[in-house]
């Protein structure tokens, strides 16, 4: 800006005022380049709003935010100053601030529903861009009660639903908005997206029932394989325990088998090793053999249950005596396996040329974690005479 | 029939202002007429009778109005009779208006009407012409596709109504409009359970829909997507492999246990044609192979008992897993075929109706004997029981 005069109150003060501009330079010129900055100061020219408007260093610009907030004016001016506003902070990606000035033009109550409704239908779109869709859903529908054939509202109140994948509600908004703009491109490829996702969720519905049914048929196949075999299995104490694949709410199993429920089978072992049946309807259990000489143990992951126990020492012990065997004295044929019973506090013994089978059918074998385990001691060894002291026993 | 002093005494009762029990009298003399050709036949004579019939239709009396409305459904199954209803007594406007009112109760009568008075090309035409001045094609498929539209009418004829129309190209392409969502409505309704004329003719108008060829690319793309819904119907229980499930369209994959097949044979004729009729195009050919269509057929042509359709189904089969055609024979609808070999196809087609017509005799005479035999045993076995009783 050009400097000022000075201040003349005589009448030729202007004739002096104008002569110096002859004698004086232009102070303060735009030059190349400040001119772009200093345009961007006007608020006629400015090409974006300030962050905040300083009154210092835009005086002019204050004004006019206070012109336009200022209570005097009628709350329909108020708000479609807030909704242009918003419409600008919009423009430049500033959605938060968007979102404030909307819902500020909104709070004003002005009673213009058309005004509203566009300021919930940008609000909307705001909400949309920052990715809150029930935020922006909400506004749609809201909007769209003011206006139910209001395009934007329901364009906008569709693609909200596909983001919050509830495709049949989407397709509704579309079949709507079709009704009354029955022509229009968008909606008409919102109505086949929403489409093709509810039917391709529909199918993952029906593959993940199918897949269900399978798990639950296989697992139903093993309990009934194990209750005809006359194996019992070890109920937990804790009852109000869940596991992972506890089936209590299962649907059409017989009463038998939800006796024999999975928590029975459910694996202590960090394997997560479980009976499984082969395909030639042989069971294969998870077995532990304890060493409680030496306070080891071996655990076999799959022990066919017609294997006998002599097939699986014999590996383990046949060729060589494991580390901990200081004194050398686990081989196969000095091998005695026993069984607990806790209840009864005994101990049985098993021979080792019985299948697994044969045992796990004994009347009081009961399988506890769904993992048999069996102690092995030394025939002859001073452990065993120490171990065996007390404690009831039955052998072979 | 009636002589004309006597037609003329009938007219006088059917005023308005005639006494209840004479008007119903009347009324119900002329619905015996209308049930047998002689009595249509009298009927068209006499277009002063029937204006008078079609203005008891606002009659005060249900009966009456019931009675009238039965009249003209019968009438219009004539097609001798078109010509004087729609024109003489010009009824279409009338018709059509009642139609769009949600609680109009004999809305039902009405789609019947205009089924009949559509089936044939003449007719069809001017029922479609006078639609698109009243309410126009797209509200009457919209009123269709609404669920609980008239609260006191099912609207389930608008199927075949909607079916006849697609003869003609007009409606066919205002139904193909690709700028707007018409067809796509339709669809869901080829598994409508709760009633067969409303399916049966929605996938009429598939079908006729599917003689333009030029849509064929546009039908099957996902803007459309037509082939699941019209294979669903004919898609069973039958458990497919995990590979072929993954190569089928989404929703014709992992369907339930109790998954049945459409009951109705004619239906189930008009899906494989409509399917037929989509491999004329070679694009329309790749695209059903690349779906995996065969397997679902496969399983199909193995359950499906009905001779005429299993023919249908074997034609399509033949192109499924066919080579394709040689060059300049790609779209089988543009292939010029000289006359004596369309002689030929003629007759070979007329000797495979014969001996179809034969199969399905010789399969009626087998279970008839079954039948018999069977009467037969459990007679004797009666038989038996009673001698038993007296000894």
């Amino acid at each position: 800006m050009a400097s000022t005069g000075v201040q003349d109150d005589s009448d030729d003060g202007m004739d002096e005022f104008m002569d110096k501009f002859k004698t004086q330079r232009y102070k303060n010129a735009f030059s190349e380049n400040n001119w772009e900055e200093e345009f961007n100061k006007v608020p006629m020219f400015m090409k974006t709003a300030p962050e905040e408007i300083d009154p210092q260093q835009y005086p002019e610009l204050a004004c006019l935010q206070a012109i336009i907030h200022d209570e005097d004016r009628s709350p329909e001016e108020q708000a479609q100053s807030l909704k242009d506003e918003g419409n600008v902070f919009f423009k430049e990606k500033k959605y938060e601030k968007a979102i404030l000035a909307y819902s500020a033009g909104l709070k004003k109550k002005c009673g213009d529903q058309e005004l509203d409704m566009m300021l919930l239908t940008n609000r909307a779109a705001a909400h949309f861009h920052l990715g809150n869709m029930r935020s922006a859903f909400n506004d749609a529908a809201a909007a769209k009660k003011i206006k139910p054939d209001h395009l934007k509202a329901l364009i906008r109140g569709a693609q909200c639903c596909i983001e919050l994948r509830n495709y049949a509600e989407a397709l509704q908004w579309c079949e709507e908005g079709l009704k009354a703009h029955p022509t229009d491109k968008k909606l008409l490829e919102l109505r086949a997206a929403a489409d093709k996702h509810k039917r391709a969720a529909d199918r993952d519905a029906r593959k993940a029932k199918a897949k269900e049914k399978k798990l639950l048929g296989a697992k139903e196949a093993l309990l009934a394989a194990i209750k005809d075999r006359g194996i019992k299995l070890l109920q937990p104490v804790k009852s109000g325990q869940r596991g992972s694949d506890s089936e209590d709410e299962d649907k059409g199993s017989s009463a038998a088998i939800s006796q024999l429920s999975l928590d029975g089978l459910s694996s202590q072992e960090v394997t997560g090793a479980q009976v499984f049946l082969d395909e030639q309807g042989s069971l294969h259990w998870p077995v532990l053999f304890l060493y409680p000489e030496h306070q080891q143990s071996d655990f076999i992951s799959a022990f066919s249950e017609n294997n006998c126990f002599s097939d699986h020492l014999v590996v383990m012990f046949g060729e060589e005596l494991p580390p901990w065997d200081t004194d050398r004295k686990y081989q196969p044929q000095n091998l005695q396996l026993y069984f607990e019973d806790e209840k009864n506090e005994t101990l049985y013994q098993v021979h080792p040329e019985t299948s697994l089978l044969k045992v796990l059918q004994h009347k009081r074998f009961f399988v506890k974690g769904g993992t048999p385990s069996f102690i092995v001691l030394v025939n002859g060894s001073s452990f065993r005479k120490q171990f065996l002291t007390g404690k009831k026993t039955q052998g072979l | 029939m009636l002589s004309d002093s006597e037609a003329t005494e009938l007219l006088s009762f059917l005023s308005p202002r005639t006494r209840p029990d004479v008007k119903g009298q009347a009324t119900g003399y002329i619905l015996g007429l209308s049930g047998h050709r002689d009595g249509c036949h009298f009927c068209r004579s006499k277009p002063d009778l029937l204006k008078a019939l079609f203005t008891l239709t606002s009659d005060p009396s249900i009966a009456i109005v019931k009675d009238c409305y039965h009249i003209f459904i019968n009438l219009s199954a004539d097609e001798t009779l078109h010509q004087v209803l729609v024109s003489d007594v010009n009824l279409l406007p009338a018709l059509l208006k009642n139609l769009q009112d949600p609680e109009y109760p004999f809305a039902d009568q009405i789609c019947t009407i205009l089924s009949n008075l559509s089936r044939h090309e003449k007719t069809c035409k001017t029922v479609f012409k006078v639609l698109q001045e009243e309410l126009s094609l797209a509200q009457l498929v919209e009123i269709f596709c609404t669920e609980g539209f008239n609260k006191q009418a099912k609207l389930h004829y608008l199927g075949p109504l909607l079916s006849n129309l697609t003869q003609l190209p007009e409606a066919r392409n205002y139904i193909l409009d690709k700028d707007r969502c018409v067809v796509q409505r339709l669809l869901p309704f080829t598994h409508f359970q709760a009633s067969v004329v409303r399916r049966g003719g929605v996938i009429g108008t598939l079908r006729n829909c599917c003689f333009d060829h030029t849509h064929h690319e546009w039908l099957l793309s996902e803007a459309v997507d037509i082939l699941p819904f019209l294979l669903l119907p004919l898609a069973g229980p039958e458990e497919l492999t995990d590979e072929e499930n993954e190569g089928l369209p989404v929703d014709l994959q992992y369907l339930p246990e109790d998954k049945e097949r459409e009951e109705d044979p004619d239906i189930r004729k008009m899906l494989v044609e409509t399917l037929l009729l989509l491999t004329a195009t070679k694009t329309g050919r790749k695209m059903l192979k690349e779906k995996s269509v065969y397997p679902i057929i496969r399983e199909f042509h193995r359950w499906e008992k009905d001779v005429h359709v299993g023919a249908a189904c074997e034609k399509l089969v033949q192109v499924l897993i066919g080579d394709e055609p040689e060059k300049g024979m790609e779209n089988l609808m543009e292939v010029e075929i000289p006359e004596d070999v369309q002689v030929k196809l003629k007759e070979a087609d007329m000797r495979e109706e014969q001996e179809l017509e034969k199969e399905q005799e010789r399969i009626r005479q087998e279970e008839e004997e079954e039948e018999k035999k069977e009467r037969k045993a459990a007679e004797e076995t009666e038989g038996e029981q009673v001698t038993g009783l007296i000894r």
